[in-house]
């Protein structure tokens, strides 16, 4: 890390090392190591979490009502109907796959920026990213007319030797989400190994000794085994960051290939996935203020991290505006009707509200207030804030598939579209099911990298010549 | 939908008295100040549909209730169970109706005759739809000895093939598992031994006394077996009375035997005086009508002359929206228009109406005489049937003046039914003889008077004064219900008996399946009064064309010939020249403009009430509205915004010291301060007519069939109307692409901008014959090369479909064809109400110009078969593929149901199974199902295949017997039924095949070329032919 001159009575800057501070003052190794194995050895489960993890399984309860009774009478409980027949569920599939990419972001491209502040929130990026796969991959699943078929998308060989049709960008998904969730599980499971190891020696129960020693695969923190380690995770870095940019590139195919106006367009693959790191870190924010409040982890996931990534939001939501920005200017500067209309109605049809709500939530306000470092580092502030943008970006995909498809080529087929209970029973239902994976991750797996963090502390940078701090090459 | 569902959308308006401000407005409220009020709402505030005119939140809010509780409404377990008590029933009576042996009667086989029933391969007979305004000759395919499709005779000079709804809908009419299936007395269940003793008893009993307190009410003879057969019961019974009632055509001059033979295809000028004669069967000689008036609109060849259509009307029909020039006028200002035209052209020395017309009305009235005197001999004036019947009369005198008899119209012929009566009078005094007590036994025969009779007769009480009250019926109905006997009634494609259509050859109606539920047909009625009561329709039938057909040798080889061929050769009238003797009538005064007026008609698709339980004909979008499951109080935008409602909301109507309730809804071009309403609904019973639309019978009353007057005030409550195709106004400014401040329609504008209805003027396109397809046109340019993919190769066949939009005048025939041929299912009102609707073809309405008085383009809609088909590559698994014919085909097998097809068809033509729509359980249905089509599951896309089954079969011929496919051999179910002849399908690789030189043809245009997705099917751009004089010629040509 840079350091510059600033002056040394600066609270954010380490006046040991000249770096930035990143987390609190006055951890050590072992304040670390206690925190956040505590957190997960503990016997007492903390009675919120006991609340939290009610309400969310009675809402993954909701999902499973959902579910079973699509599968049983068939997609028409939704809304979907002619012209448009998506909606709700390819809606929330771009969206939950989008807020997983703020996890793949963090945990790959930021270890390859050694962008060290990444090491307290990587871990429950990267789970947020898998549970957001398992929400977002599992309506395109649910969403067919014969969901029992669903493998046929599969390039299987069947002895009916009828293999899928590549040209389709749904095929294409199969493929990047596939690859997506792949690399994300082994890429966290890796990422933990050090801090099972951690948490089998600490464990008290022969249960969780057993369990967290499976899971450690034989971990015992030689200088091999960090080597190893960090080759790997570097390896795997280089390997998911493109998916970063392939996953949502993809899945923007999948409106981009389309005729239809408002979906075939050339921006779509880099506006979608400035917009899914956009959406993943206002989601890393939903989830790290409550997280560190309810735990007291300020110390290790403190304003700065918050603060940074503000300005990563401020960066991709910049983009973002850009790429609506651009959608309006080619809609007139191509003279195509097709355009010109498509946009006229996506602002000032029957659905020009949704588009409203768009622009307030993901530029009007998040983009003027970002630029201010006193609201970036409001923690409430920003707790609204990423909600908003959480938002903001679910209407992104709701103008993009709905006031696309609503109004399209042949007035005669117009129609409109409005959202039965069903569409909401299973959108929300996937945000308990979210939050219900997400408890059981913070309840027993480490959901912050203890060996990374110790890596940032100042008692492991004032001691560069050590042979033993091997480890903090990667940093 | 049950009457369930249908109740359900009755619902409170939470805002009962939101109308307010709207109410404000005045009375006199006129259609400048309504567009006056408009101007406010222009820019964003451009809310769904025509009902946004008063801009209120009503309409929203009504939309957000509607929706959400959908869901609940999928499936109606009441009428799940009724199907299998039904099933059951019908079951017990199948194997019951198996015992009895029935008389040899054979039928013969048509053209295409095996020499035995071969499984798989249908045979085809002839055969003819008895319909009150003229029998229909049909040729219905058999499969395995079940029909399954009805078709136009394509050998009968009369419709040459040709279909309407009512005819395709028949087929359904038959399989309806709703159809009484036992007699019952009392309603308890009996044999119809038992009621034949009784009956037979009674004749014996009355024999004495000449059959006196012996009553008839039936519907309409058409037949001349039965007029036989009535008129020697008459003389056995010279006191029993015989009464037709004919709910749609009591009172009409054709009930009255007043049947003029037009010849369209003769005529350079068409007047239609409120006469809907391209809209259905419901106006005699439809079929035959609508081809001589599509034959002049052909343009082909090189000929470039065509006629003119005038219409001058009271309520927006397709006749109206086809024409050149269309004059909306009130109702009871029709008669007095005929006379002022008549006086003008100088008919029947009629003297002006002294009625004061507008300056517009003034100058139509004026450039239609003149052109009418400019084409005499070579004009006709067409007089609406539920019109005065002075309007006849004027009509026949122009037509007189104009040397047009003998030319285009022929008089003095034979009635277009058999037995011609004044039913209303004939029907008041069996209600008198009713009240009077002097009626014995009321015998009524495929009626329903409870339902259908004047309201003022008030029926009901009336019929309960008779001694026994017999009920014959498909269905039982209100009258079946009330009826001390019920006895089930045989369907005509499973009975005997005989039919003119309106040229006046006899077709032989024989029948293609032994009655399903042992029904009886009226023949048996009468002729139990007979010397030989047994003798069956059957022997009636040969019995009555005995002479006729025994005249050219032997009577049993003409009678084979006969029912081979589906007519009785030289039964056609022979066109007369005399006028029918018309009593001279002065047209009545019209009625104050203040006066709110009430109209009734037949309804297009469940005529007056017959076809109600037809669930194609139920979810058959209607012509103009767009409305389907429902009737409503149509009015104009401007009268809505007067009585200050939204569409959906309750009016209560009141004529005649009447009430109705019904929903109102806006049909563009509806004349100001009136309301139509159609009738045939708002019956309780049936698994699909039940709880559907609201019954304007009660309306109704005997002095007042057609028209009336009355009050109309809004009540509280919202119906939810499904409208196929909403409509919306283009609100839009100058400056985002628009040009109305809501007086026009978006849709409209937009498919003008977007090439998607292309037409000129009969001069512009003789000034430039490629009007349609201007060489700087982007949408006109086949970008052949312009595609990553190489094209497709086609050595042999290469299918294609050319569609004349001059010809198509929207009457719906295709899609009930549509429906048969392919087995689509029907999927009740709220599944259409949410878009949901399966019908692979559509018929596109779009208003052009001032939606108080707009034009409308036809457009008929289905799979386009791209060439460079959007929908093919994004199939994940290759369900929807293209074939070497160049057809785009789904495979239902494959499909997985990811919709993305659909999304990515520009031409919305795709239909997904979104539920399980297709009826599995009912057992009567399933007869009736083509045999060579899947029926489709849950989660399956489905579109139009260009009937590939018909492909197939023509290519399997052919290659059998070892030939190319002939032009015009294979031809499409909606090909078939059109009777305007617009549709052409055929081998495009074929340089001599008619549809490669319609797709030639300069005015061919593709939809959305400039999308480059080649489609197969092309469009024949409009022309019209406007009247110079008539210089607002509302003639827009694509830019």
């Amino acid at each position: 890390m840079a350091t510059k001159d600033f002056t040394t009575n600066d609270p954010m800057i380490d006046p040991e090392t000249g770096e930035f501070r990143v987390l609190g003052q006055g951890q050590t190794f072992n304040s670390v190591t206690a925190k956040i194995s505590d957190i997960v050895l503990t016997p007492h489960t903390p009675w919120g979490w006991y609340g939290f993890f009610v309400v969310a399984g009675s809402v993954t309860g909701i999902l499973m009502t959902a579910v079973t009774w699509l599968f049983l009478k068939g997609v028409g409980i939704w809304a979907i109907t002619q012209p448009v027949a998506w909606g709700f569920a390819i809606i929330n599939f771009v969206w939950w796959i989008g807020i997983g990419h703020a996890g793949t972001l963090i945990s790959a491209i930021l270890l390859l920026f050694k962008q060290g502040w990444r090491n307290s929130i990587n871990r429950f990026a990267e789970a947020m990213t898998i549970f957001a796969v398992v929400c977002a991959g599992m309506f395109p699943l649910i969403h067919v007319g014969r969901p029992w078929l669903g493998y046929w998308l599969f390039p299987l060989p069947f002895t009916m030797n009828v293999w899928p049709q590549f040209r389709s960008p749904l095929l294409w998904d199969v493929f990047a989400v596939s690859t997506y969730a792949t690399i994300s599980v082994v890429f966290w499971y890796l990422g933990m190994v050090p801090d099972f190891g951690t948490l089998r020696d600490r464990a008290k129960s022969p249960f969780a000794q057993y369990f967290y020693g499976m899971m450690s695969l034989g971990w015992r923190g030689s200088v091999k085994h960090w080597m190893r380690y960090e080759t790997a995770s570097l390896l795997l870095a280089g390997l998911a960051t493109p998916l970063v940019l392939s996953v949502h590139t993809v899945i923007s195919f999948d409106f981009a290939v389309a005729v239809l106006p408002g979906w075939h367009t050339t921006i779509f693959p880099p506006y979608f996935v400035a917009g899914a790191i956009y959406s993943g870190f206002a989601m890393v924010l939903t989830l790290a203020i409550p997280l560190r409040k309810f735990y007291h982890l300020e110390a290790l996931v403190t304003e700065r991290h918050i603060d940074n990534m503000g300005k990563v939001m401020l960066g991709t939501g910049g983009i973002v505006a850009y790429g609506y920005g651009m959608e309006v200017f080619m809609s007139w500067y191509s003279a195509s009707h097709w355009e010109f209309f498509m946009m006229w109605n996506r602002m000032f049809g029957p659905m020009g509200w949704a588009y409203l709500v768009l622009i307030f939530c993901n530029i009007a306000f998040p983009l003027t207030t970002l630029w201010v470092r006193k609201w970036r580092t409001n923690i409430t502030f920003m707790f609204i804030l990423s909600l908003i943008v959480n938002t903001g970006m679910w209407f992104e995909r709701f103008v993009i598939v709905v006031t696309s498809l609503y109004r399209d080529f042949l007035p005669s087929s117009w129609g409109t579209y409005r959202a039965t209970k069903w569409d909401y029973a299973t959108f929300f239902g996937t945000l308990g099911l979210f939050t219900f994976l997400f408890l059981l991750f913070v309840r027993f797996l480490p959901m912050i990298p203890m060996n990374e963090i110790k890596l940032m502390l100042p008692s492991a940078k004032i001691k560069p010549k050590e042979p033993a701090a091997a480890g903090s090459e990667g940093h | 939908m049950s009457s369930e569902a249908g109740k359900s959308n009755m619902q409170q308006d939470p805002n009962g008295n939101g109308m307010t401000a709207v109410a404000e407005a005045n009375a006199g409220l006129t259609l400048a100040e309504v567009r006056e009020r408009l101007k406010g709402v222009k820019g964003k505030k451009y809310w769904r549909s025509i009902d946004e005119l008063a801009g209120t939140p009503e309409f929203e809010a009504a939309v957000a209730k509607e929706f959400p509780d959908q869901a609940s409404e999928w499936i109606d377990p009441v009428s799940r169970r009724g199907f299998m008590k039904l099933m059951g029933a019908s079951m017990a009576l199948a194997g019951l109706a198996g015992c009895t042996k029935q008389p040899e009667e054979p039928i013969y086989p048509y053209v295409k005759a095996p020499e035995d029933l071969i499984l798989g391969k249908p045979n085809y007979f002839a055969t003819a739809m008895p319909f009150p305004t003229g029998g229909v000759p049909l040729l219905v395919k058999s499969d395995a000895y079940r029909p399954i499709k009805v078709d136009g005779n394509p050998d009968h000079s009369y419709n040459q093939g040709s279909s309407d709804v009512f005819s395709q809908g028949s087929l359904m009419d038959m399989y309806d598992p709703d159809r009484s299936q036992r007699a019952t007395v009392r309603g308890n269940v009996a044999d119809w031994a038992d009621f034949y003793e009784a009956y037979r008893e009674k004749l014996l009993a009355s024999k004495g006394n000449g059959g006196e307190g012996l009553y008839f009410l039936t519907s309409a003879i058409t037949s001349p077996t039965l007029e036989r057969q009535w008129s020697e019961a008459q003389k056995a019974y010279p006191k029993a009375k015989l009464v037709q009632y004919e709910p749609a055509l009591a009172g009409t001059a054709f009930a009255k035997g007043f049947n003029p033979q037009y010849s369209l295809d003769k005529a350079d000028v068409i007047v239609s005086i409120d006469a809907d004669f391209l809209s259905g069967a419901a106006y005699p000689g439809f079929h035959k009508l609508v081809r001589d008036y599509a034959k002049r609109r052909k343009l082909a060849d090189g000929d470039r002359t065509m006629n003119r259509l005038y219409a001058i009307e009271s309520t927006p029909t397709t006749t109206g929206m086809k024409a050149e020039h269309r004059l909306v006028l009130r109702a009871s200002e029709i008669p007095a228009f005929a006379a002022d035209l008549a006086a003008a052209v100088g008919g029947n020395g009629a003297s002006p109406s002294g009625y004061s017309w507008t300056e517009e009305q003034t100058k139509f009235l004026n450039a239609l005489a003149k052109d009418l005197k400019a084409s005499g001999g070579k004009s006709v004036v067409i007089p609406g049937l539920y019109q005065d019947p002075s309007v006849s009369f004027f009509a026949q005198g122009i037509n007189v003046a104009l040397g047009n008899v003998g030319k285009t119209v022929a008089y003095g012929t034979v009635a277009g039914q058999a037995s011609p009566s004044d039913q209303v009078a004939d029907l008041k005094s069996l209600v008198a003889d009713l009240n009077a007590g002097k009626v014995d036994w009321l015998i009524m025969l495929n009626t329903n008077p409870l339902y259908d009779a004047p309201a003022d007769l008030e029926f009901k009480s009336a019929m309960n004064n008779a001694k026994m009250t017999v009920h014959l019926g498909l269905l039982p109905g209100e009258t079946g219900a009330e009826a001390i006997w019920h006895l089930p009634a045989a369907h005509y494609l499973e009975s005997w008996s005989d039919v003119r259509s309106y040229d006046g050859t006899v077709s032989i109606v024989q029948p293609l399946i032994e009655p399903l539920y042992g029904g009886r047909t009226t023949h048996d009625f009468f002729q139990a009064m007979l010397d030989e009561p047994m003798v069956s329709a059957y022997e009636a039938v040969r019995a009555t064309w005995k002479a006729d057909l025994s005249k050219g040798g032997d009577f049993e080889q003409n009678w084979r010939k006969a029912l081979h061929a589906g007519w009785i050769d030289g039964t056609a009238y022979t066109p007369g020249t005399t006028p029918t003797a018309l009593a001279a009538a002065k047209a009545p005064q019209p009625v104050s403009k203040d006066t709110f007026e009430i109209i009734f008609r037949p309804d297009t698709n469940v005529y007056d009430g017959r076809y109600a339980n037809v669930g194609w004909l139920q979810e058959l979008p209607r012509p103009i509205t767009s409305l389907s499951w429902d009737n409503a109080a149509l009015v104009s935008a401007a009268t809505l915004t007067k009585l200050g409602v939204e569409e959906g909301d309750i009016l209560e109507i009141t004529a005649n010291g009447r009430k109705v309730k019904t929903p109102v809804l806006v049909a563009p071009g509806h004349p100001e301060n009136s309301a139509t309403l159609y009738l045939g609904y708002g019956r309780q019973e049936g698994r699909v007519a039940g709880g559907a639309g609201f019954d304007a019978y009660l309306l109704r009353t005997s002095d007042a069939l057609h028209y009336t007057t009355g009050t109309v005030k809004k009540v509280d409550g919202k119906w939810g109307l499904a409208v196929t195709k909403s409509h919306y106004q283009d609100h839009r400014g100058k400056l985002a692409g628009g040009r109305g401040d809501g007086n026009y329609s978006l849709e409209w504008n937009e498919a003008d901008i977007r090439g998607v209805i292309r037409a000129a003027t009969l001069e512009e396109f003789k000034a430039d014959p490629n009007f349609a397809n201007q060489d700087t046109d982007e949408r006109s340019i086949d970008h052949k090369d312009a595609t990553l993919f190489p094209n497709w190769q086609y050595n042999g066949n290469a299918w294609g479909m050319s569609i004349d939009m001059n010809s198509c005048t929207g009457c719906n025939a295709c899609i009930v064809s549509c429906y048969a041929e392919n087995n689509i299912a029907v999927v009740g009102k709220q599944q259409v109400r949410i878009g949901r609707n399966m019908q692979w073809l559509r018929i596109d309405t779009y208003f052009e110009g001032d939606l108080s008085a707009p034009r409308a383009h036809f457009q008929p809609m289905m799979c386009q078969h791209c060439e460079n088909a959007p929908c093919e590559e994004v199939c994940p698994v290759g369900a929807t593929v293209h074939t070497p014919e160049g057809l785009n085909t789904m495979v239902y097998n494959r499909c997985v149901g990811t919709r993305y097809c659909s999304n990515n068809c520009p031409y919305k033509v795709r239909r997904f199974n979104y539920l399980l729509y297709s009826d599995f359980e009912t057992e009567s249905l399933k007869l009736m199902r083509n045999p060579d089509v899947s029926v489709r599951s849950r989660g399956v896309m489905e579109k139009c295949s260009y009937c590939v089954q018909r492909i197939q079969e023509v290519k399997i011929t052919a290659d059998k017997e070892n030939r190319a496919i002939k032009d015009g051999e294979i031809v499409t179910a909606c090909q078939q039924a059109c009777p305007s002849q617009a549709i052409t399908f055929g081998n495009i690789n074929d340089p001599g095949s008619r549809v490669k030189k319609l797709r030639d043809d300069s005015r061919s245009y593709s939809l959305l070329a400039d999308i480059n997705t080649r489609p197969r099917t092309k469009y024949v751009a409009e022309v019209l032919n406007p009247n110079s004089e008539l210089a607002e010629a509302p003639v827009e040509h694509a830019g």
